[in-house]
């Protein structure tokens, strides 16, 4: 019942903070932050176990469904601050409530069409509002709209082809036959068995952007706000990743992953997440190294498709919204970064560190999150998903994987700690500061000054502020890597 | 064979085909509107009064969205003319029919009863197993949407930004929508609520990237030359 509230007011809060944000963006805001902080403590107060019945069909809250709440959400109001302090058109939170409504029923849901069409359409949001603000803010950026376009199709036809292969995967003369489970393994049926994997990979292939369908994606990315993209990408990935792995794992069983569709996805896995990997190693723009490194962890999950061995699927939903919370934190610092400094290329941050203390701590946490620990549930998870689609050799390609974080965040460290450059020492002052000025025009007692001088001193803190933001997102990354989703 | 089901194709499929070809912006959004009405309607039996009002609701709801984005872009008639969008529909709906008597024939040989509905789907009022009448409605259902696949597939990947577009995704969105309960038995009242949603999603998607298309474009594009 507290995830039917909590998808409630998050639909609610998402439509009214999108359908106000063109006119009335400090209402919009409000509504969103407001909402945001709702769904959080909703999600927090949410059983780890419960279940009722909803249309005729069962809804049952896991703790993989409740951890996703409770990064989504949390990452969700700290990124609302951070929007209303960052400035611009309102295209963070509505969408992302939209998108947390939508994935959180999905995900409860025990009837797979009902998850995809419901994904489908609450992930368009994410694409459609942001898009078309970023069309706006450059009108001498036209192809930004086409973009957008294709972005909105990508995510619908993910999900059309997804309700499509589950269709065929539910007929009577489908794959599945009619006996409630997968069928017994003859020529033809693992043949159906086979290509229905494969397509429900490729839906998850289109919505995800894996390379070589990356590029309205990569696009779309340089188009839109960084605070933006965890709601499009991340989370949005994540939750449809899970849903579709649940249904191949139920309805197809492990007996559809042949030799040669096991080396085709792969294949598939191993072209974003080395190419990506690469990219990010090669990009200067951080905001390029946000977009690809995503892409790169979708590229992992995807392993788990190889397999669709019930550990390797549990190792997918740790690694799904350890990773998601990781590239939120990520977005935020990347953005903060924009904000502060103006600039999103490496040249141009040389001692960002050095210059705001608080953005290098977060980044340090996130450096170590995006990598880490032996004993953290996001080292494990990727390791089980690599080692379990390549026996034998999967655990040194897990460990290169893992490096491939260290040399693309180690960039963006490396250039922090040197010298501070002319670009960033003109950027907003990244320390706090106390400006212990009175309130102008103002003569009230030393409580009513304080009251009053409230805002000028927010005004003049604004960098830190953010960068205190940021290291929040940094714990929870930290937090979630640490322990998982509950998978 | 239920003829008011086949009536109700035959009119999805001349709503689609007028909603793509047409010159007229208001015709082309009455075709749309039928053809998505229509497909609210396409169920034996029909579903219950509430779920048939989603339905129903979410089809005009859309129907009038598309009109709305139709008042600011430009007019995109089908360069191909409405006789061949009618081959093509008819064509479409006949492969629709074909998939239906294959699927039932696999299932037939599979020694599994002919007309049941999906794994893990209800059984729509015990019609699930009747016999013939309910592959009847399966199949034409089936057919309807292949038509509307056929139909919106080409404005939807094909052509300039603008109403035909989202004409196109709207289509083929019903379409697979359609072809989901044509080849696995009808949809629970929660997957109807998702299904409706997303359509209402793809209408109002299509017809906010045509207004946007729309405020970039200097001019209709079938304007005539001026002078003439």
């Amino acid at each position: 019942m507290t995830l039917l509230i909590l998808a409630a007011v998050a639909l609610g809060a998402g439509i009214a903070t999108v359908l106000f944000g063109a006119e009335r963006r400090r209402l919009a805001l409000a509504i969103g932050l407001i909402g945001s902080l709702v769904v959080l403590a909703l999600a927090l107060v949410m059983p780890d176990t419960d279940s009722l019945i909803v249309g005729g069909v069962g809804m049952v809250s896991t703790p993989v469904v409740r951890a996703m709440a409770v990064a989504w959400s949390a990452s969700l109001a700290v990124l609302g601050l951070l929007e209303i302090a960052v400035g611009g058109r309102p295209t963070v939170v509505g969408p992302s409530l939209i998108g947390l409504a939508v994935a959180g029923l999905a995900l409860a849901t025990r009837d797979p069409a009902s998850s995809m069409a419901a994904l489908a359409a609450g992930g368009v949001a994410g694409v459609l509002v942001p898009g078309i603000a970023g069309w706006l803010d450059a009108p001498n950026m036209p192809s930004r709209l086409p973009t957008t376009n294709r972005g909105t199709l990508a995510i619908l036809g993910s999900g059309l082809l997804g309700l499509g292969v589950i269709a065929w995967g539910a007929s009577a003369a489908g794959p599945l036959g009619a006996g409630g489970g997968p069928v017994a393994v003859e020529p033809g049926a693992q043949l159906s068995l086979s290509l229905a994997l494969l397509v429900i990979v490729a839906a998850v292939a289109i919505r995800t952007g894996l390379i070589p369908l990356h590029v309205w994606a990569a696009r779309f990315m340089e188009g839109v706000s960084p605070l933006a993209i965890p709601a499009a990408f991340a989370w949005g990935s994540a939750a449809f990743v899970l849903v579709a792995l649940d249904w191949s794992q139920v309805a197809l069983g492990p007996a559809a992953a042949g030799d040669a569709e096991r080396w085709l996805i792969i294949l598939l896995a191993m072209t974003s997440v080395v190419l990506g990997g690469l990219a990010a190693m090669v990009h200067d723009d951080v905001e390029h190294v946000l977009g690809y490194s995503i892409l790169a962890d979708a590229g992992v999950a995807v392993l788990a498709f190889a397999s669709l061995d019930p550990g390797v699927v549990a190792a997918a939903r740790n690694w799904l919204v350890a990773s998601a919370t990781v590239k939120t934190a990520l977005a935020a610092w990347a953005s903060v970064v924009r904000t502060t400094y103006g600039g999103h290329r490496l040249d141009d941050l040389g001692g960002w560190a050095r210059h705001s203390p608080a953005l290098g701590i977060a980044f340090a946490g996130i450096l170590v999150a995006a990598i880490g620990l032996p004993n953290m549930a996001l080292f494990q998870a990727r390791t089980d998903l690599v080692s379990s689609a390549m026996p034998g050799i999967g655990p040194v390609v897990a460990l290169v994987i893992a490096a491939m974080p260290a040399i693309y965040l180690g960039r963006i460290a490396i250039a922090g700690l040197a010298p501070v450059s002319p670009a960033v020492a003109a950027g907003m002052p990244g320390r706090p500061r106390w400006r212990g000025g009175r309130a102008a025009g103002w003569s009230g007692g030393p409580v009513t000054q304080a009251i009053r001088a409230v805002p000028g001193e927010l005004r003049a803190n604004r960098a830190p502020l953010m960068a205190l933001g940021v290291v929040a997102l940094a714990v929870m990354a930290l937090l979630t890597a640490t322990g998982g989703a509950g998978g | 064979m239920n003829l008011a089901l086949v009536a109700i194709v035959l009119a999805i499929g001349g709503g689609a085909v007028l909603a793509v070809s047409t010159r007229n912006d208001a015709a082309s959004a009455i075709g749309i509107a039928i053809t998505l009405v229509g497909s609210a309607l396409l169920s034996d039996p029909l579903p219950s009064a509430a779920v048939l009002g989603v339905r129903v609701v979410a089809a005009l709801l859309v129907a009038t969205m598309i009109r709305s984005a139709m008042r600011t872009g430009p007019r995109q008639p089908s360069p191909a003319g409405w006789p061949s969008e009618a081959l093509l529909a008819t064509a479409g709906a006949v492969a629709g029919l074909g998939l239906a008597v294959g699927l039932a024939s696999v299932a037939a040989a599979g020694g599994l009863p002919v007309g049941l509905p999906g794994v893990g789907e209800p059984s729509p009022g015990g019609a699930v197993g009747a016999g013939g009448g309910t592959v009847t409605s399966m199949a034409l259902i089936t057919a309807a949407g292949a038509s509307l696949l056929a139909l919106g597939a080409a404005p939807l990947v094909h052509g300039r930004p603008g109403p035909r577009r989202a004409i196109g995704l709207v289509l083929v969105t019903q379409a697979v929508l359609l072809l989901r309960i044509g080849i696995a038995g009808p949809a629970v009242e929660l997957e109807e609520i998702a299904r409706e949603g997303l359509l209402v999603v793809a209408g109002a998607t299509g017809a906010a990237l045509a207004i946007a298309a729309a405020s970039s474009i200097p001019g209709r594009d079938d304007a005539e030359p001026a002078g003439t």
